[in-house]
């Protein structure tokens, strides 16, 4: 099944097949995994954020209108349960992930540099507005058209294009005066 | 900026003790059954049809009666063959599936012959026009469950064929006998 259609794994999951599930959840957990790390700002959260989104995703299978974008379907409750759980968890402290195996892999620049840039690039983005880091993270990591990112969130494109600009200008803020310092 | 988001697309991953944990939890739940998805095909709903695509339509079924009839003459003529060989040569036979589906996109043939898989390249029909679509592909002697895939998503038993209980899922798909033509 793993070069099915998300389509035809829809479908057998709604004829009882619950195992073939599973397919849909290695397709999309490190993706989404990586938007709700960075959005959450640590892994433990996220994980149970993208757990939810996809326990809720099964539970409400058949209200999938179009199972061929099934991911995308996902990644919209995925995005809700992140605002929820971002909402929730409030004051509670950020803690920056650092991906070892990453930084063990670059040899551009000393390992300690590259740690402490990707470690300011966190605290930036944790300094972000939530619903600004939402737009910046759909636009510049995900990639999304504003279009997409319309349909994901339920914002209207100029609205969605403004956060995008605010993020980025906050961002060279918060960064250059970490450079300058 | 993108040097910060070159940093943040870094792949993520995480280990295979996530799916578990989700599946665990999935399993929890009701499980999905057939009987919602029959419920959705089976509740009466309003349908535009234009006069030409009902004309088409009615083209096709009459298409489709005539290749019935035709495939009809040739499974007496198999099923009158003994049904299970033991024969050691015994080869997979060529069978003709039909469906009619003006407004299909795409149909696949799935059965217990090729995993239920709808992606198998053998199994995709072809439209031969006027809504008629076909495909003739190997099915090894036996008995066999099977159904038509529209568009990916719909699952629709062949209405021209016995149903056979489902004992995976509980409910019907259609039933066919193949048996060696010589």
């Amino acid at each position: 099944m793993e070069g099915s259609s998300d389509a035809v794994i829809v479908a057998r999951v709604l004829r009882g097949d619950v195992e073939v599930f599973r397919v849909l959840v290695e397709r999309y957990r490190d993706r989404y995994a990586r938007y709700a790390i960075h959005m959450l700002g640590n892994r433990e959260d996220a994980e149970e954020a993208l757990q939810d989104a996809f326990t809720r995703a099964y539970r409400s299978l058949a209200r999938c209108e179009d199972p061929e974008r099934f991911g995308a379907w996902l990644f919209r409750i995925l995005i809700n349960r992140c605002r929820t759980m971002g909402a929730r968890r409030g004051r509670r402290a950020r803690t920056f992930v650092v991906d070892e195996g990453a930084l063990l892999e670059a040899a551009v620049e000393h390992p300690a540099d590259r740690g402490a840039w990707r470690e300011e690039i966190d605290r930036a983005l944790d300094r972000l507005r939530p619903e600004q880091r939402e737009a910046f993270l759909l636009k510049y990591v995900e990639e999304l058209g504003y279009d997409e990112m319309s349909r994901l969130t339920g914002v209207g494109v100029s609205a969605l294009k403004m956060r995008v600009m605010r993020a980025c200008d906050r961002l060279r803020e918060l960064l250059s005066e970490v450079q300058s310092a | 900026m993108s040097r910060i988001a070159r940093e943040l697309q870094k792949p993520v991953r995480l280990d295979s003790s996530f799916d578990s944990r989700v599946m665990g939890a999935v399993r929890k739940l009701p499980k999905h059954s057939r009987f919602g998805l029959w419920s959705r095909l089976t509740t009466p709903r309003s349908v535009m049809v234009s006069p030409l695509s009902w004309g088409l339509a009615a083209a096709a079924v009459a298409v489709f009666a005539v290749m019935g009839t035709v495939n009809l003459a040739g499974d007496v003529s198999r099923t009158a063959a003994p049904l299970f060989s033991s024969s050691a040569k015994a080869q997979p036979q060529r069978v003709q599936f039909v469906l009619v589906a003006p407004d299909a996109k795409k149909v696949a043939v799935v059965g217990d012959f090729n995993g239920w898989d709808a992606s198998h390249a053998a199994y995709q029909a072809q439209h031969r026009g006027g809504g008629v679509w076909s495909v003739t592909a190997p099915v090894p002697l036996g008995h066999h469950r099977y159904s038509f895939v529209v568009d990916d998503s719909l699952w629709m038993p062949d209405p021209t064929a016995p149903r056979a209980t489902d004992n995976d899922f509980g409910v019907a798909n259609s039933a066919i006998v193949v048996s060696n033509q010589e």
